[in-house]
């Protein structure tokens, strides 16, 4: 591959240059290259789960019906005495060893069940999940997660919509439904950007975990390209690299960050587009 | 008595208490280095001198911008490759390798940013009719800062520095994530992994591990609520902190 380069450049770079540029595109860095993937999977649908469920939460916060406010207020509680970390490790866990359970019942015979005293209930019962089942659970916690911040923002953007646009839509007769998602939740979403940007960010930050639910996210090939290697045959010999490694995913996210309030910018002035502004 | 004293959720807390300590550990010595340093990088950011506000702004802005996660990371490996050169010769390698060390220097670098922004946001709706009444009298400049700027940053930001607080708690479970747990010095979410893998009871070791954090979460509100009565007691109003997690990591 690095034999395409043109010449000017691999004079620039001299041998030396060049060892590096063939070291920074071996298998293992494109492999970890590729890993950036998961990270942008995680976010993006991470991040459609948690307005959806966000909006859930809103709704069930404003509902007229008291249970349904309860589950709403003890949904968006939640998050803020518990730390994030416990809830990304144990929906995954709480659903993997639901859908053990029902598999136990299905396929373990009524002797195993009754001696069972471990985990899974029997041997049949043992769900192996991949790469790809981890990230679609990986998604939906920090959809739940991330959900309960985006329900506070998009409940207080909820109300902060005047009340005379939806007094005027009663007034042409819509009902109560139209009414609040062809006009509320309609306008709701100017209210809504600058939290729901903040709730991104954070999210963002939060893909970083994805190494703790046994993905081979960018995380962990940084740890094990940076690990030291004192045998030739494994290739380059190094001492532990893995502070470089590390600085560049710091690198990585805070241009990520970057790029992200630089969009939220963008949208946000579309979205603001004939409201009337203070300054 | 006994049967209560024998059920597996009380069992369960008896044996996360010492786990818990090592999350209020991360906090309570996170917590008095990392003021200072907020409000100092918050005076910077907000500084006419250049000199000073363009290293402070960047400083916060690349700790807000990047995960925590791999802020730890990156300082333990940084404080590993220092190790031979550097800490060894000096015999202070027990020290500087340590997570009981590390951990909380991430965490106040951490929360020094966070709550630096939370401070500067504070600074700038400082009542500008205050400072031209101090100026008016002929303070100094320290004594405006000491009577008109320092208090009123103090109590709007109070609200937010609380949460951020909290949030500060919650991310000390990060710390042992990211490095090794040295002889039993566990915190509340390995001991409770440490439990889960034992008998697989998901539900019961989570929930004792969340109770502490919720627990410890609405004392430190509380200890914060009782601050914010007492900076905002000549406002004669009946103000309380609201619990709002718009600062996280």
């Amino acid at each position: 591959m690095l034999e395409m380069l043109p010449h000017w450049l691999t004079d620039w770079l001299g041998p030396d240059g060049m060892a590096s540029l063939a070291y920074i595109t071996n298998g293992k860095h494109l492999s970890w290259y590729a890993s950036v993937r998961y990270t942008l999977i995680a976010a993006g649908f991470g991040a459609i789960l948690a307005v959806f469920f966000g909006l859930l939460g809103a709704a069930a916060k404003l509902s007229k019906f008291a249970p349904l406010r309860w589950i709403g207020d003890i949904y968006t509680t939640m998050v803020r005495g518990i730390p994030d970390v416990l809830f990304l490790l144990f929906f995954p866990l709480a659903f993997e060893q639901g859908v053990e359970y029902v598999m136990a019942q299905w396929y373990c015979k009524p002797e195993e069940l009754a001696t069972a005293t471990g985990w899974p209930l029997c041997s049949n019962a043992q769900w192996y999940l991949s790469t790809t089942e981890y990230m679609v659970l990986a998604c939906f916690s920090l959809g739940i997660v991330y959900g309960a911040f985006a329900a506070n923002v998009i409940y207080g953007a909820l109300k902060a919509v005047p009340k005379g646009q939806l007094e005027a839509a009663h007034a042409f007769g819509f009902p109560s439904r139209d009414v609040f998602w062809r006009f509320q939740v309609r306008q709701m979403w100017v209210y809504a950007l600058p939290g729901l940007s903040n709730v991104w960010l954070l999210l963002l930050k939060a893909t970083s975990l994805l190494s703790l639910l046994q993905i081979t996210d960018i995380v962990s090939w940084a740890d094990r390209l940076g690990a030291p290697n004192y045998s030739p045959l494994a290739g380059l010999v190094h001492g532990d690299w893995r502070w470089k490694y590390y600085l560049v995913l710091f690198v990585f996210y805070i241009l990520l960050t970057w790029l992200s309030e630089k969009f939220f910018a963008y949208l946000q002035a579309r979205a603001g587009r004939g409201m009337a502004r203070a300054n | 008595m006994d049967s209560i004293l024998n059920a597996p959720f009380v069992q369960d807390l008896v044996t996360l208490f010492k786990p818990a300590l090592f999350n209020l550990y991360f906090l309570v010595l996170a917590v008095p280095f990392g003021f200072p340093l907020a409000v100092l990088l918050a005076l910077g950011k907000n500084s006419k001198n250049k000199l000073l506000s363009i290293p402070a702004r960047t400083y916060v802005y690349a700790f807000r911008g990047s995960p925590l996660f791999i802020q730890f990371f990156m300082f333990y490996s940084i404080s590993l490759a220092l190790n031979p050169g550097v800490w060894k010769p000096l015999g202070i390698s027990w020290l500087m390798i340590h997570p009981l060390f590390i951990g909380p220097l991430v965490l106040v670098l951490n929360t020094g940013a966070y709550a630096a922004e939370i401070f500067y946001g504070a600074l700038q709706t400082v009542p500008k009719g205050e400072i031209e009444a101090a100026r008016a009298v002929g303070m100094s400049k320290w004594q405006e800062f000491r009577t008109a700027v320092w208090p009123n940053m103090l109590r709007l930001a109070w609200p937010a520095y609380t949460n951020e607080v909290v949030f500060l708690f919650h991310s000390t479970t990060l710390v042992y994530f990211t490095m090794p747990v040295i002889n039993e010095q566990k915190d509340l979410l390995n001991k409770a992994g440490e439990l889960f893998e034992k008998d697989y009871n998901l539900f019961l070791h989570f929930s004792a591990a969340a109770l502490y954090f919720l627990v410890i979460s609405i004392i430190i509100f509380f200890l914060f609520n009782l601050v914010y009565k007492r900076l905002t007691r000549h406002l004669n109003v009946d103000v309380s902190l609201k619990i709002k997690p718009n600062y996280i990591r």
